[in-house]
């Protein structure tokens, strides 16, 4: 079997932002396309085909969007596949292409996704969808919604290992200040503890400033096998390799009440957990903490970062809190996570966030983001991305090689 | 004047050009107001005895006769072994496992209606059971707290609304 080496070669995004008014989904996607292909220098004709990401075409008004996106894109009559995981989407289209690209099917594929939550809805209709997205018979029958089990999940976090809103609010403080020096993130922001403490309450331990945005926007990637990079992109000439090295996803029951006790029980991800150990014996990573440079974490909440970076084995259960609060995960500490901001600080289009992380990815490795957020020599990167409560999963590593 | 197009919410001009934007000529913005509402005949399925019994003010489980566990809320399969499950009537008490207010509702449930949400570990069920719990009194919405089911006295809109918890 061949098993050829992926190459991510570049990738644009489409402004996130609480609305936008100035198009519809697949036009951020045909501009992020646009600003993917200039940045890989791969010419839209050569592409061998496209993985179609968003969440939700009732939210987006456009049922088949994957097709309306290839007909604008010009890419036509070239194979197509749309991708769905809920929150995850964006990081199962990515990994649906590394499974095209690695099993020989393509070359090149465009990945390209997008999401309407922002304005175009009011957020209590998106809630209203979004809650459809879980158990839908029981649970959102007894007025069950999101925000409310991932309340209950860090209720539960808190309980066993002392985790103190204190910390919940550091991370949105360092996610919400990262965002800072993000021309493309929806929700940059200067706040201090105190101000998240105070800000109103959601479902306790939540409060607002806890809690990412809904937002619009769109994101793409131009992932390649080496050969074809070779071939066709003069990124693969002109800037630093970056190689996406490993993959994992994982799955886990649906309602947070039907999985064992007390493992994975309502704190841990398993889904997650056995995502990342896929990941990292593809990338052959065996201690993650000291081996990743810089980690884009699912942060839809700031207890779900906490609880992400422990499955992701950054340390073990209950230790994330204490780490953070000595700023491990800080720009300048040992292992940043969110530099880009995150879900809370870019806010968070399900088909497109797990795209972006990517591409955050990419101009760390390469050295191409600002000063303010750059993780100098950094050489390795991961990606996180979930749906559900956490119950669906996956895990992305790349690796800059020279 | 008469609107000439009735949907029409809003018509935006474009902004002063930014330089840079290769979409300056495409920058009006007219947004419409655009209705989609549909019912559904919704079938609660193989579900449905659990939800026809809460009517009799009867909680059902459903137990694994492979691995002797005890699904609430009831599943058909067993998803550990594959077999088909068996209905087991449960007691109506139990204790909750974790819960926590909401400042918000869906607006199935209410809307903006304050809610205490909790897992519920149900004497004798091996899962727990997301449920609203009311009037906790003085009581904390601490994990442990011993709780029994209420039924509605009043018509409601969707089965599960039929029952809650309260401290016991």
């Amino acid at each position: 079997m061949p098993d050829p080496d992926i190459v991510l070669l570049g990738g644009g995004i489409s402004r996130f932002a609480r609305e936008r008014a100035d198009g519809t989904p697949v036009d951020w996607m045909t501009e992020a396309t646009r600003d993917a292909l200039a940045d890989a220098g791969v010419d839209h004709g050569d592409l061998d085909m496209s993985v179609v990401s968003y969440e939700s075409e009732i939210l987006a008004r456009q049922v088949t969007m994957g097709q309306v996106v290839q007909d604008a894109l010009g890419l036509c009559p070239k194979p197509s596949v749309r991708v769905e995981a809920g929150g995850g989407t964006a990081g199962a289209a990515l990994r649906t292409a590394f499974a095209y690209l690695k099993g020989g099917l393509a070359g090149s594929v465009l990945v390209v996704g997008a999401e309407a939550v922002g304005r175009l809805v009011s957020s209590a209709t998106v809630r209203e969808v979004y809650a459809l997205s879980g158990d839908v018979e029981f649970e959102m029958a007894a007025g069950g919604f999101f925000m409310a089990y991932y309340a209950l999940m860090m209720k539960e976090h808190m309980r066993l290992y002392g985790t103190t809103e204190e910390q919940m609010a550091l991370v949105s403080v360092k996610n919400h200040r990262n965002a800072l020096s993000n021309p493309m993130a929806a929700m940059p922001m200067s706040i201090t503890v105190q101000d998240v403490l105070e800000s109103p309450p959601v479902v306790a331990p939540y409060k607002r400033l806890d809690c990412s945005v809904l937002a619009d926007g769109a994101a793409a990637v131009i992932l390649a096998t080496a050969d074809w990079a070779a071939a066709h992109a003069s990124a693969w000439r002109d800037k630093p390799r970056v190689f996406m090295t490993g993959s994992g996803c994982g799955t886990e029951r649906v309602r947070l009440g039907d999985r064992p006790r007390p493992d994975p029980g309502f704190a841990h991800m398993r889904a997650k957990r056995e995502a990342a150990r896929k990941a990292y014996a593809m990338a052959g990573i065996e201690d993650p903490r000291a081996e990743i440079d810089l980690a884009e974490v699912a942060d839809a909440y700031t207890g779900a970062e906490l609880q992400s970076i422990e499955a992701l084995g950054f340390c073990a259960p209950g230790e994330s809190g204490p780490l953070l609060e000595q700023g491990v995960f800080d720009l300048g500490g040992a292992l940043p996570v969110n530099t880009s901001g995150g879900l809370l600080g870019m806010g968070g289009p399900p088909g497109a966030i797990g795209l972006a992380q990517a591409i955050e990815v990419l101009r760390q490795l390469r050295g191409e983001c600002p000063a303010e957020r750059r993780v100098p020599g950094a050489r390795r990167g991961l990606t996180d991305i979930h749906g559900g409560t956490a119950s669906y999963a996956v895990v992305s590593i790349f690796d800059r090689r020279d | 004047m008469t609107e000439l197009v009735k949907r029409k919410l809003e018509a935006r001009p474009a902004p002063e050009p930014d330089p840079g934007d290769p979409f300056a000529a495409f920058r009006e913005v007219e947004i419409l107001d655009m209705q989609m509402a549909f019912g559904f005949r919704h079938s609660l399925g193989k579900l449905s005895r659990f939800f026809l019994a809460l009517e009799e003010r009867k909680l059902l489980g459903t137990v694994c006769p492979t691995c002797g566990k005890v699904w609430l809320p009831p599943r058909p399969v067993c998803p550990d072994d594959l077999a088909v499950t068996e209905w087991r009537e449960l007691a109506q008490r139990g204790r909750l496992a974790v819960g926590s207010l909401s400042a918000y509702s869906l607006k199935t449930a209410g809307g903006d209606r304050q809610l205490m949400l909790g897992y519920v570990e149900v004497e004798g069920a091996s899962t727990l059971i997301l449920q609203q719990i009311r009037n906790l009194g003085a009581h904390a919405l601490e994990p442990g707290l011993p709780l029994k089911i209420v039924w509605s006295e009043e018509a409601v809109e969707h089965p599960m609304e039929l029952f809650w918890f309260e401290p016991a």
